[in-house]
């Protein structure tokens, strides 16, 4: 086992990378050209060709995710997606596996919030082959009955073993107490309740209801012929039938007022997990550029307001950091962290005080000529592969971003101010208004943290589901 | 999914497995790198890559865990962390402000062999990086302050991953049981009471005994040219004085005679089991051959092991082997997280069937070859982002000795045959050599 020194990095990437974040970067660097070919049948289709690895990267995501599962049966558009390799009418899922393990393949699939997503890889040399898996797989699945079980009880298994480690489930707490169980706060991969609730025939509904060409957007890049590829797509992917789709209806949610807190109890840990914020972006708000560099400032990177606070000064922590997640309707701001138990208190007090700093004395511009400087540089290497350029052109396509994401991104950037950072502090930080979830030992932190909030939840770590209304 | 390693960074997983089989083509496996020995012994390797205007700069010194003694474990790791508080001209918090100000950021890992940098920059802000490089390197200073900090961050890192991770927790163990002479025993992170007792003079120690520019390898991958690089590095590295290398470990770890067994019990939702076996260093001829078993073994859902376990028995949500680069014999582990319920034992019976399944009957031709393509598909992913390479070409080189091996692994892997595959897992994957780890849920706390 390694240690490493930080993880603020890699949680900045992960944050980046699963939130879209609506933004990217330089003159120096430009989104490679691609096209996009709206199919007879309503399918998108985005092919780029990028040279230079033998690779061939497929990303086809289906605009209905876990916002779409019915409630109750959270976890419904997770399972669907997991599923579409686990037997076709072609295949079995262990002949599936076999020929994808064959090609050195590789393939992902899951739902978020707004959209499911298969995430498939192959050597150019297999291209037929792969192609011939992914279409398989997203047009053809059986379902099977032994499959799903199978499935189910395993992810039932996942969430309970999740909850061992409260790194793995603190974001899940919060957005369910957030979002009150509703909306963004129903737990995308589902829990331990829901979870028992969803039946192969819920299953093949779900499909039915939301794979469709018109709901679907497929991007490709690599090392290919574009010319050629897509004529082989004509005749495949050309040939699924269309199906109309009724679009996923999320709940807005304002963001709460005043302040509650859950506390989730395990009585075992030696350290205390937790995050505060509020409701706050959508993907696509025009302050988003601007939000990312002060966010960079506050909480994103190594150097940030509260890691400099909370780790170099005073040793509280082995990281802390804050994190917009916009989505199609506004997504969760939090400040995430963990410490020893007996200095629960104390971190809290600090975070407060940094974001109170924030609003009261906002950025410098030093701070904000860094952040700036730090964003540019640092952002080359998150479009670097063909598997992160399919993934990022199919979900800016599904957000409505075009490609001035990429290519603006410097003269956007450039033209953040310290008075445009000072109305976006204002505006999209919470201070009064905060929402507190921690995991930790009950029993030592209990009585001191009650001060932080008029409003108390608490719950058993074991107890199932995310949300204290579950 | 439990894994043992999720949660550490950049771990040199399956020791950075170069795969390939015939059908890979001459040229993508070979690409110029450019290297120079400074007059101080540091060796600098540079390949350049215009892809994009950025840069990956790695030092790997030739230090961890393994050259720590009883009393001062988890000092490389501390160490590794302190080279980020403060030397001459850039004093504390001054080295990440002035390289995040300037676009760059960077990160650092320890293992029980090596303590690596990584540096991530725009080309423009290069100069900057080796100022600051050469500014620790020959200037580390020790801030009393800033160490008593930096000991908490290393105390709420190790509840982190070994206390509050059951991944962690027991692969801690597993290590402390299956080792009885050799220094990898220990934990990389330290146990909790050295943490809290290493003293400044055991520091100083440390940094006079790791960190002479002879001891260490430099990788540069990405937007520039070799000589630029060289020329900085005689600006600002080769003026550093060398001095004596750490002392070698000569410890060997004496053959293990039997089965070992460690329990924990904990709190826990789920059971937890991992089997470790006694193996060969990563230089070993064997290297190859044994990759290619614990990819027919544990690589893709037609794995055996998935197959048995989690797809025809359904008593484990996963499994999966772990083996880091060493320069020592080590281990390599294989993970279960079984299923709520399962008694462990089941788990470890039905591995142990297709283990003896291996070594009785040798693997299919279609196996060898789904292994040898699995392997080259990691290959392109491992080697297609300039981050990805400069790791892979310093693993190369200070794992195997020379970066060139990196291009030979086709060669080695399409030699490698069905009768190599069985006669390793009989050499290794022995009753007497294995040492198993079980976290067992306490009843009590347990939700039912």
């Amino acid at each position: 086992m390694t240690f490493a020194r930080n993880i603020i990095r890699v949680l900045a990437v992960i944050f980046l990378g699963s939130s879209l974040m609506a933004t990217a970067e330089a003159q120096s660097i430009k989104m490679p050209p691609h096209e996009k070919i709206v199919l007879k049948n309503g399918l998108t289709l985005l092919l780029m060709e990028k040279h230079g690895v033998p690779i061939v990267s497929v990303a086809a995501l289906v605009k209905s995710g876990a916002a779409a599962d019915p409630v109750g049966q959270e976890g419904l558009a997770s399972q669907t997606a997991q599923l579409l390799r686990k037997g076709s009418k072609k295949r079995s899922a262990q002949q599936f596996a076999a020929d994808l393990d064959f090609i050195g393949g590789s393939f992902e699939s899951g739902a978020s919030a707004d959209f499911s997503i298969i995430s498939v890889e192959f050597l150019t040399k297999d291209l037929n082959k792969g192609m011939d898996l992914f279409t398989d797989a997203l047009l053809q699945p059986t379902f099977p009955q032994e499959e799903v079980d199978k499935s189910l009880a395993q992810s039932l298994d996942g969430v309970r073993g999740s909850k061992d480690d409260p790194r793995q489930v603190l974001n899940a707490y919060y957005d369910a107490y957030l979002y009150g169980g509703r909306g963004y706060g129903r737990s995308a991969v589902g829990d331990e309740i829901s979870l028992k609730k969803i039946t192969r025939d819920s299953i093949a509904k779900f499909y039915a209801a939301n794979y469709a060409p018109g709901n679907t957007i497929l991007a490709i890049s690599g090392e290919f012929n574009s010319v050629e590829l897509r004529k082989k797509l004509e005749d495949t992917l050309g040939a699924w039938p269309t199906k109309a789709v009724a679009p996923v209806a999320i709940p807005a949610t304002a963001p709460a007022k005043g302040k509650r807190l859950l506390l989730v109890d395990k009585a075992d840990a030696t350290q205390t997990y937790f995050a505060f914020g509020n409701v706050a972006t959508a993907v696509g708000d025009p302050d988003r550029v601007a939000i990312r560099v002060v966010n960079t400032i506050f909480g994103g990177r190594f150097t940030s307001m509260l890691n400099e606070a909370m780790r170099v000064e005073s040793g509280l922590t082995y990281g802390v950091r804050s994190s917009f997640d916009p989505r199609k309707e506004p997504g969760p701001f939090g400040i995430y962290t963990f410490t020893k138990n007996d200095s629960t208190v104390q971190a809290m007090d600090m975070a407060l005080a940094v974001l109170h700093k924030l609003h009261k004395d906002g950025i410098s511009a030093e701070q904000l000529a860094s952040a700036k400087s730090y964003i540019k540089g640092q952002f080359p290497p998150t479009i670097e592969t063909s598997r992160a350029l399919a993934e990022r052109i199919a979900s800016d396509e599904f957000y409505g971003l075009d490609d001035s994401e990429v290519n603006q991104l410097e003269a956007r950037i450039d033209a953040v101010t310290l008075e445009s950072a000072r109305q976006v502090i204002q505006k999209h930080f919470p201070e009064e208004n905060l929402v507190f979830v921690l995991i930790g030992k009950a029993s030592a932190i209990a009585p001191a943290v009650a001060k932080y909030a008029e409003r108390q939840d608490g719950r058993e770590i074991t107890a199932p589901g995310f949300w204290p209304g579950s | 999914m439990k894994r043992v390693w999720r949660g550490s960074l950049l771990t040199m997983m399956f020791g950075v497995l170069l795969i390939s089989s015939a059908s890979i083509r001459a040229q993508e496996t070979q690409f110029p790198v450019a290297t120079k020995t400074l007059k101080n012994g540091m060796k600098v390797l540079v390949q350049s890559d215009h892809s994009i205007p950025n840069v990956a700069l790695y030092i790997f010194y030739r230090v961890g865990s393994r050259n720590e003694r009883p009393g001062t474990t988890g000092l490389s790791h501390f160490f590794e962390h302190m080279m980020f508080n403060g030397a001459k001209k850039y004093g504390p918090g001054d080295l990440d402000k002035v390289m995040e100000a300037n676009g760059g950021a960077n990160n650092a890992y320890t293992s029980r062999d090596v303590t690596v940098y990584q540096d991530w920059f725009p080309h423009s802000t290069m100069p900057l990086i080796f100022d600051i490089e050469a500014d620790r390197i020959e200037n580390l200073s020790f801030d009393p302050a800033k160490i008593k900090s930096e000991r908490e961050v290393v105390a709420s890192e190790r509840r982190l991953s070994v206390d509050n991770d059951n991944g962690g927790l027991l692969d801690e163990q597993l290590w402390a049981t299956a080792f009885i002479a050799h220094t990898y025993q220990w934990p990389v992170i330290g146990w909790m009471s050295d943490i809290e007792q290493w003293t400044m003079e055991d520091l100083k120690h440390h940094f006079a005994m790791g960190y002479s520019p002879s001891n260490a390898t430099m990788v540069v991958v990405g937007d520039v040219s070799s000589e630029e690089v060289f020329q900085l590095c005689e600006k600002y590295i080769e003026p550093i004085p060398a001095h004596a290398p750490p002392p070698p470990v000569t410890t060997v770890e004496p053959e293990q005679l039997g089965e070992r067994r460690l329990v924990v019990h904990k709190p826990s939702e789920l059971p937890l089991l991992l089997v470790g076996y006694h193996v060969p260093q990563s230089n070993s001829a064997d290297f190859y051959a044994l990759n290619i078993l614990r990819t027919v073994l544990f690589q893709g859902e037609s794995s055996r092991m998935y197959q048995r376990l989690v797809d025809k028995d359904q008593i484990a949500l996963d499994v999966s082997s772990e083996s880091d680069s060493s320069f020592d014999p080590a281990l390599a582990i294989i993970v279960a997280q079984p299923k709520q319920n399962i008694d462990p034992a089941a788990c470890e019976k039905a591995i142990y069937e297709e283990l003896e399944r291996v070594k009785s009957t040798p693997i299919s031709d279609q196996e060898l070859d789904k292994a040898k393509n699995i392997r080259l598909m990691e290959f392109y992913q491992q080697m297609r982002t300039i981050n990805g390479r400069a790791n892979t070409i310093g693993t190369y080189e200070v794992f195997f000795g020379d970066y060139n091996k990196l291009f030979d692994t086709a060669t080695n892997y399409a030699a490698v045959t069905k009768e190599d595959v069985q006669r390793v897992a009989k050499a290794y994957f022995g009753a007497n050599n294995r040492t198993i780890a079980t976290l067992l849920p306490d009843s009590e706390g347990r939700a039912k």
